[in-house]
């Protein structure tokens, strides 16, 4: 067991890092080589103010139509995003481990916090999940794909929330809870997961199109 | 005379005996974390005695140092001080914080030597360890 937490704190750590960076920074630089020469005019309106403008209404929740028309989902959505970024950003053990190998640290949750954001992100994912089943709607535009993102996204979660406890076999859940955040962050520039990256990007020019060139709302 | 003399003899190995069972019982199965303003985690599981046996640590310094300019006295030890005494919970210039000092001091060894816990939760264990 500590030859294989070595290899996943170690070369694997450093490997998951530089496909999340590397991927990203490659998926975003295509996608604006791939818009500039193919639609090039889309430039000609983009605006700083209607970009944010709409950026700005999206992140707050019950601020567009489309959040008001479904409560639940969105505050379960926001839950689930805030819950989703800063647990491991902030989480002590993280940023124990980050002041070892980097000298660098920042302030952490209480770890009785961040054990309860971690179940909203695992209920979270169970929402998505028994929607995902049960409203036709949503199952129609489902495909495999999508549970296995809700997988790849829950799995790090589930299995930190065991190791912490040291429920059942500490060791293996430690290093099965370390290879799940790299398979994640090596998912994100590469699955649906991108919109993390790409979220902003389509929001601006959405707003931008909506704002600039329609003169009406996006939200 | 003699008969009188082994019965002492006897008493007193006896003594001795209970006295360091006594004592073995008080010895320490884990680094008090009561300094620590508000723990996040169980106490550090570490047997004393055991450990360092195990570990086959010979010099008390190799925990225990004393530093003078930056450079470690090899001959001379401080284990009639606490780390805590001189490591200050929060990080300062020339010195790393307690817990910084703790996880370097133990955590460091088991890494360079290959042996010995460096999970959390193989030291911070949640079942036993101190509270
Ligand atoms: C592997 C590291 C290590 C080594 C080697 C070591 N100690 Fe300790 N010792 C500790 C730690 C950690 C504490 C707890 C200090 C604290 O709470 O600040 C401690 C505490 C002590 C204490 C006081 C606490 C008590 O209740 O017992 C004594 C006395 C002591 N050590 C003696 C020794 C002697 C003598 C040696 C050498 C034979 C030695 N130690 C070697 C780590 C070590
Ligand atoms: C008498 C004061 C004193 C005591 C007691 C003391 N330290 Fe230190 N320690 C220092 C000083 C001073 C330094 C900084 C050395 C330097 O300049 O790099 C230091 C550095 C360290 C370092 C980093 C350098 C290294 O040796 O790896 C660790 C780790 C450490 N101490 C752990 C401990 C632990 C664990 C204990 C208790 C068992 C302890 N110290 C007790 C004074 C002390
Ligand atoms: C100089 C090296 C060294 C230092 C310093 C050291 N250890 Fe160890 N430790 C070892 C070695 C070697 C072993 C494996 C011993 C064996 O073969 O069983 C070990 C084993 C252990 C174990 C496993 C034993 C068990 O009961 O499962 C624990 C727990 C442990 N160390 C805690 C600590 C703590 C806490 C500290 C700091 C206060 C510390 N160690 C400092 C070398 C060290
Ligand atoms: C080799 C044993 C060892 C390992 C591995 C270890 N620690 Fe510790 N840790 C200690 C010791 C010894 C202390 C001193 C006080 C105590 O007994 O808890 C300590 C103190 C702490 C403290 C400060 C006291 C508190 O409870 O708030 C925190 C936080 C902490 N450790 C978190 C962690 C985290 C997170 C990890 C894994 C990334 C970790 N430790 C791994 C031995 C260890």
């Amino acid at each position: 067991m500590h030859e294989l937490y070595g290899l996943l704190t170690g070369p694997l750590a450093w490997a998951a890092f530089f496909v999340f960076i590397g991927g990203s920074l490659y998926r975003l630089a295509t996608m604006l080589i791939l818009v500039h020469k193919k639609e090039k005019f889309i430039f000609t309106y983009m605006s700083w103010k209607y970009s944010f403008r709409s950026i700005f209404h999206w992140i707050i929740p019950f601020a567009t139509t489309n959040w008001k028309k479904h409560p639940v989902l969105t505050i379960v959505t926001f839950a689930f995003h805030i819950c989703l970024f800063l647990t491991p950003l902030f989480l002590l053990a993280h940023i124990v481990l980050w002041d070892e190998a980097w000298h660098i640290s920042w302030w952490s949750l209480p770890d009785s916090l961040a054990d309860m954001m971690t179940l909203v992100v695992v209920g979270a994912c169970v929402f998505y999940l028994i929607r995902r089943i049960s409203l036709p709607e949503v199952q129609y535009v489902t495909s495999a794909s999508d549970y296995v993102i809700l997988l790849i996204v829950a799995a790090p979660f589930v299995t930190g929330f065991i190791a912490y406890h040291q429920w059942l076999n500490y060791p293996l859940f430690l290093n099965l809870h370390i290879l799940s955040g790299e398979i994640m962050l090596v998912a994100i520039p590469f699955t649906r997961l991108s919109h993390m990256i790409f979220s902003p990007f389509t929001r601006a020019y959405m707003g931008s199109e909506f704002g600039a060139v329609r003169h009406a709302k996006d939200w | 005379m003699r008969k009188h003399g082994l019965g002492l003899l006897t008493v007193l190995l006896l003594m001795i005996f209970f006295l360091v069972a006594a004592h073995s019982q008080e010895e320490m199965i884990s680094v008090d974390n009561s300094i620590f303003p508000n723990p996040e985690r169980v106490a550090s599981v570490f047997e004393h005695e055991a450990h360092n046996e195990a570990a086959e640590i010979d010099e008390c310094n190799e925990c225990h140092h004393v530093y003078e300019d930056g450079v470690k006295l090899e001959d001379e030890s401080s284990e009639d001080m606490l780390c805590s005494d001189c490591h200050q919970i929060e990080v300062s210039d020339d010195q790393p914080s307690l817990m910084q000092a703790f996880h370097a001091n133990c955590k460091g060894c088991h890494r360079s030597e290959k042996k010995g816990p460096v999970m959390c939760g193989e030291c911070h264990r949640k079942e036993r360890g101190g509270d």
